[in-house]
């Protein structure tokens, strides 16, 4: 039995392998292309059919570049990186590769499936310091593999009613988390349905934990998780006293943000910036007719105000693209200058942030005043830095504070499993 | 099957070519079912499989690994809760469910006013969309203030358990989701068969004298079992293979409290980019179903009639 | 389970119990609908919420407690559904790929079936433990190298694609065979004595006789291909040839999750579905204890 395993199974399954992997091996090529000749060049996205930039700057980009065509090949956003990933170990050859988060660019990028861009960089002689530190947390092994073009920033929302009804001043763009744990029990009143929270936390581990990294002392891939108790302790005790939602029903409920905040249940909301667009539609729409606005993300006592955290959305190029100089001077026009005024008129943050660009986000209809003061910036961290094994730390990392949100396990006995399990994988 | 091989040594020529005819007929049915399922489906299937002896990363070369893979799942701590986690939800869910769907069938095979109506409803939470799924099942079992936990209140429970958002009830929680939604699925099963049964047996076991209850113990569950057979085998390969109801019901969650094998796989291959360290555990979680598989089968023999009447 | 079986036993011994029974049977009786009608309300739960959901404004839809009749209905959330995504185009999609998958999968499963179930042929088990172990293997794990068949079989982004990997199931050779099996072995022997071929006796025998393991398999074929989101998610992107599920995530964004319009057009593609399965109901009721044919 186990020779004839030995032998002939293994020998049919080299066959097999050989076969497939004989299919599988695609030819790489850069290629350079004649200035005139047509050219389709093919980028993934999500969202197509709802977003409206992804077309927008592609329609600028034909208008300048007549014989180019771009296609988008559109993914539903929950599951784009997985799909990716699928399609890329299968084999695709789509030029542009647009990079949703960190884990899936550091998933990309260690595994070759995307390019470095220094070359191009230094041929076209760019200047990647107009990206104010985007370019350097993308930076791997002194590569960078993206060019960013969206990036978005944590900040703070809060309801002015509320704020009002209960005679408490607005929040100000150097509170720390001290004040605002302070504040959210001055507003929180009320019991049952017309409950009113001084705060909410959504459900994600980043809500808590980006908080524990703004002093720049720690990063979120550390060796002892220890650093994040006191904000776990200030959380887990705002849910204790019911100034919270409970986290554990939040999850069952499937309870996203945007519902106690526009139903005007919560009087705080720590968020990233993407939300200011939803805002100002609703309330355009009329769906809500509170008063509300942003300021800067707290930040611990002696940290500067306007540190806060961000992610960024970013486009790179496939190894297997056959167009690849092409696609580069897609992803320059995108991520450039004219690229970034399309995404702020369609009421986005670029990552290439001119005065020009804020200028035309702020002025958009709808949006607070206080929007220009809130979204200026000291230092942003990126949510997650570049790591290879950030994806498995990743989920680690969701596991445990689940664990600790629903009170399985104590702050400490959490944080102390965090860093055991954690450290296993770094070895 | 044995028997046909010692015919076929024995036999004389015109036997043999009448063996064989047989066997090209018998081919040519199963052939262009065959054909797509061999391409499609055990072709990709062997390629996983060789693949929990190499190393793999989706997109570099592929390395031997020999049973490097096998060894490291001793040390996975998660690969463990998963195995546990699976082998319980399977415990929960198959006996449960077939228990309920063959209830389901028995009653709405009576004549029963408005039974149209009940066979499709109680099949309805299978079409459901799996989002509408978990958001009720989550809101009757909301901790604070769900109609579970009001009604235990209400029977002087003072600590109701927080279900799926608690360590040790969310499992039982997920259980009884998935049995709430497969049974009128494998009722449906069931209520096909029943109609296999001819009626004249019941008339003439009514003459004799039997009652209800002997008649469903003595000619119902008899004659359903190529159905429970059915059932059994497909619900325990379903249940070790549950996915999309974890997903969405608790992610594996709280921390690891609902991780099973296959999410264990998809996140090792997805997440952590092992593919033959995914494929090993995928081979566990086979060559587990397939024991089991084996043993129904042998045991088939022993309770499953098949044509006697 | 047991108290409904008892209660089913107890009421047919009722109708034929003297008159001190009479009143007992009425109970149970009724006990038995109120059973029947408690559990139709908890599977209907879903449905309901899910009604109520689609009509309600985004905001609303995970207000806790929940409010099952929303008091400012939003009946546009229905005409939003056909305006906002292409969703005609999609319901033809999954209509297409519904017919053409289930079909293919009857055709072929019920044919090898047959095989399986009624002849003599060598390498049977074999063969049919190899159909048996490939349902042990959960999907997730070769869709990769599926995926690599695919591309180079240039059927990416072509509805042929899924074609090719759902019409040849294991699940529904295994299911008929089952139901095969159980057709008594004398009525093929007599119909081979009057001469029929094998094809002639699956035509002719076989297949009438097993209608309800057909409608089975039909409906369950068609549920699984029009429910199906993990295929089209891999294969499918671009708009003309996306499915209704993936038409129902675009209203999943990144940042914000419409649910009343997602609800909305699930309950809508909902539609084709429940009319199959009340279609074909009427073969449940119409197999052989019903057609007199006994062995």
């Amino acid at each position: 039995m186990t020779k004839w395993l030995s032998r002939r199974t293994v020998k049919m399954l080299a066959v097999l392998l050989a076969v497939l992997f004989a299919l599988n091996g695609g030819l790489i090529s850069g290629g350079a292309l004649a200035q005139d000749e047509p050219i389709t060049l093919t980028m993934s996205a999500w969202d197509v059919a709802t977003t409206p930039y992804w077309q927008a700057v592609i329609d600028a980009y034909e208008a300048q570049n007549p014989n180019v065509t771009v296609e988008l090949v559109d993914i539903s956003s929950a599951e784009y990186q997985d799909v990716m990933n699928i399609r890329l170990s299968g084999g695709d050859e789509t030029d542009i590769i647009t990079v949703k988060d960190i884990p899936g660019y550091a998933a990309m990028l260690t595994r070759n499936q995307i390019v470095p861009l220094d070359e191009f960089v230094e041929a076209d002689g760019l200047d990647l310091s107009v990206y104010s530190g985007a370019e350097v947390e993308l930076t791997y092994e002194g590569s960078i593999y993206a060019l960013p073009f969206r990036s978005d920033i944590w900040i703070l929302f809060y309801n002015k009613d509320i704020f009002d009804a209960a005679g408490v001043e607005y929040p100000t763009n150097d509170m720390t988390w001290d004040e605002f744990d302070a504040v959210a029990r001055e507003l929180t009143s009320g019991s049952g349905a017309d409950k009113i929270y001084g705060a909410h936390f959504h459900v994600w581990r980043s809500c808590v934990q980006l908080a524990t990294v703004q002093d720049g002392q720690n990063t979120i891939i550390a060796d002892d998780y220890s650093f994040m108790a006191p904000m776990y302790n200030m959380v887990t005790g705002m849910q204790k006293d019911g100034i919270v939602m409970d986290y554990g029903e939040l999850r069952a409920g499937n309870i996203h943000y945007s519902g106690p905040f526009i139903n005007g249940q919560v009087g705080m909301l720590p968020m990233g910036s993407w939300f200011i667009g939803r805002l100002v539609a609703d309330q355009a729409e009329g769906i809500f007719d509170f008063d509300w606005g942003v300021a800067s993300f707290p930040v611990p006592e002696g940290v500067e105000p306007g540190t806060t955290a961000g992610t960024l959305t970013s486009l790179a190029i496939n190894d297997r693209s056959k167009n690849k100089d092409a696609a580069w001077d897609f992803i320059k026009f995108y991520a450039g200058e004219e690229g970034a005024k399309v995404l702020a008129e369609t009421g986005n943050l670029p990552a290439l942030r001119t005065p020009e660009v804020l200028e035309i986000f702020a002025s958009l209809e709808g949006v607070p005043a206080e929007a220009t003061e809130a979204l200026q910036t000291t230092t942003v961290r990126l949510e997650l830095p570049m790591h290879p094994q950030v994806g498995e730390v990743e989920q680690i990392l969701n596991e445990e504070h689940e664990l600790i949100m629903t009170q399985s396990v104590s702050v400490e006995d959490g944080l102390e499993e965090t860093t055991s399990r954690i450290s296993d994988v770094l070895e | 099957m044995g028997t046909m091989k010692l015919t076929l040594k024995a036999a004389s020529p015109s036997k043999r070519r009448r063996q064989l005819s047989k066997n090209l007929v018998a081919y040519s049915f199963i052939l262009p079912n065959l054909l797509g399922f061999a391409i499609f489906t055990l072709v990709p299937i062997a390629f996983s499989l060789g693949l929990s002896f190499m190393h793999w990363d989706g997109a570099n070369e592929i390395s031997w690994a020999g049973l490097d893979n096998f060894k490291a799942l001793r040390d996975d701590d998660t690969f463990n809760i998963a195995l546990k986690n699976t082998l319980w939800y399977v415990g929960g869910t198959v006996p449960l469910t077939m228990a309920c769907s063959l209830g389901l069938a028995v009653l709405l095979n009576q004549p029963i006013r408005g039974r149209n109506f009940f066979r499709t409803v109680y099949f309805f939470p299978y079409v459901a969309s799996l989002v509408a799924v978990a958001v009720v099942w989550n809101m009757l079992f909301f901790p604070s203030a769900g109609p579970v936990n009001e009604l235990l209140r209400t029977l002087g429970v003072d600590n109701p358990p927080r279900w799926s958002a608690s360590v040790d009830w969310a499992m039982p929680t997920v259980v009884m989701a998935s049995v709430w939604r497969g049974m009128g699925y494998y009722m449906v099963i069931y209520l096909a068969a029943l109609q296999g049964i001819p009626q004249i047996l019941y008339e003439s076991a009514s003459i004799e004298g039997a009652n209800a209850w002997q008649k469903f113990r003595h000619i119902t569950v008899p004659l359903l079992t190529p159905a429970t057979f059915f059932i059994s085998i497909m619900l325990t390969i379903s249940s070790f293979k549950v996915f999309d109801l974890i997903l969405v019901m608790t992610n594996g969650g709280p921390g690891r409290a609902t991780n099973v094998l296959v999410l264990h796989t998809y996140n090792t291959a997805f997440r952590q980019f092992k593919f033959g360290y995914s494929s090993s555990i995928a081979m566990v979680l086979f060559a587990l179903v397939m024991i089991i598989t084996v043993i129904q089968f042998y045991m088939e023999k022993r309770w499953v009639e098949y044509s006697q009447v | 389970m047991d108290t409904q079986l008892t209660q089913t036993s107890l009421s047919k011994s009722a109708t034929r119990a003297a008159s001190s029974g009479f009143r007992r049977g009425t109970i149970t009786k009724v006990l038995t609908y109120v059973l029947l009608i408690a559990l139709a309300a908890l599977m209907l739960l879903p449905f309901i919420w899910m009604a109520s959901a689609s009509l309600k404004l985004d905001k609303d839809v995970f207000r806790f407690p929940i409010e099952w009749i929303p008091q400012d209905p939003q009946w546009e959330n229905y005409r939003t559904i056909w305006t906002r995504i292409p969703f005609m185009t999609f319901v033809m999609n999954s209509l297409k790929l519904t017919v053409i998958i289930t079909f293919l999968q009857v055709a072929t499963s019920s044919f090898a079936a047959y095989a399986f179930a009624k002849l003599d042929f060598r390498g049977r088990d074999l063969l049919f433990l190899a159909y048996l172990g490939s349902i042990a293997i959960p999907w997730q794990v070769y869709m990769i190298p599926q995926f690599i068949l695919m591309r180079e079989l240039d059927l990416v982004d072509k509805h042929m694609s899924l074609i090719l990997l759902q019409a040849f199931t294991a699940f529904g050779v295994f299911l008929l065979r089952q139901f095969f099996i159980s057709v008594p072995n004398e009525i093929l022997d007599a119909a081979r004595i009057d001469g029929l071929s094998e094809y002639g006796i699956y035509f002719r025998i076989m297949l009438p006789l097993s209608k309800p393991a057909l409608a089975t398999l039909t409906i369950f074929s068609a549920v699984f291909v029009w429910n199906d989101f993990m295929g089209p998610l891999i294969y499918l992107h671009s708009e003309s040839l996306k499915t209704i599920q993936l038409g129902l995530r675009m209203f999943i964004q990144q940042y914000s999750t419409d649910y009343a319009l997602i609800m909305a057009a699930s309950l809508v593609s909902l539609v084709p579905v429940v009319v199959l399965f009340l279609a074909f109901q009427r073969f449940f009721v119409e197999g052989i204890g019903t057609t007199g044919i006994k062995g």
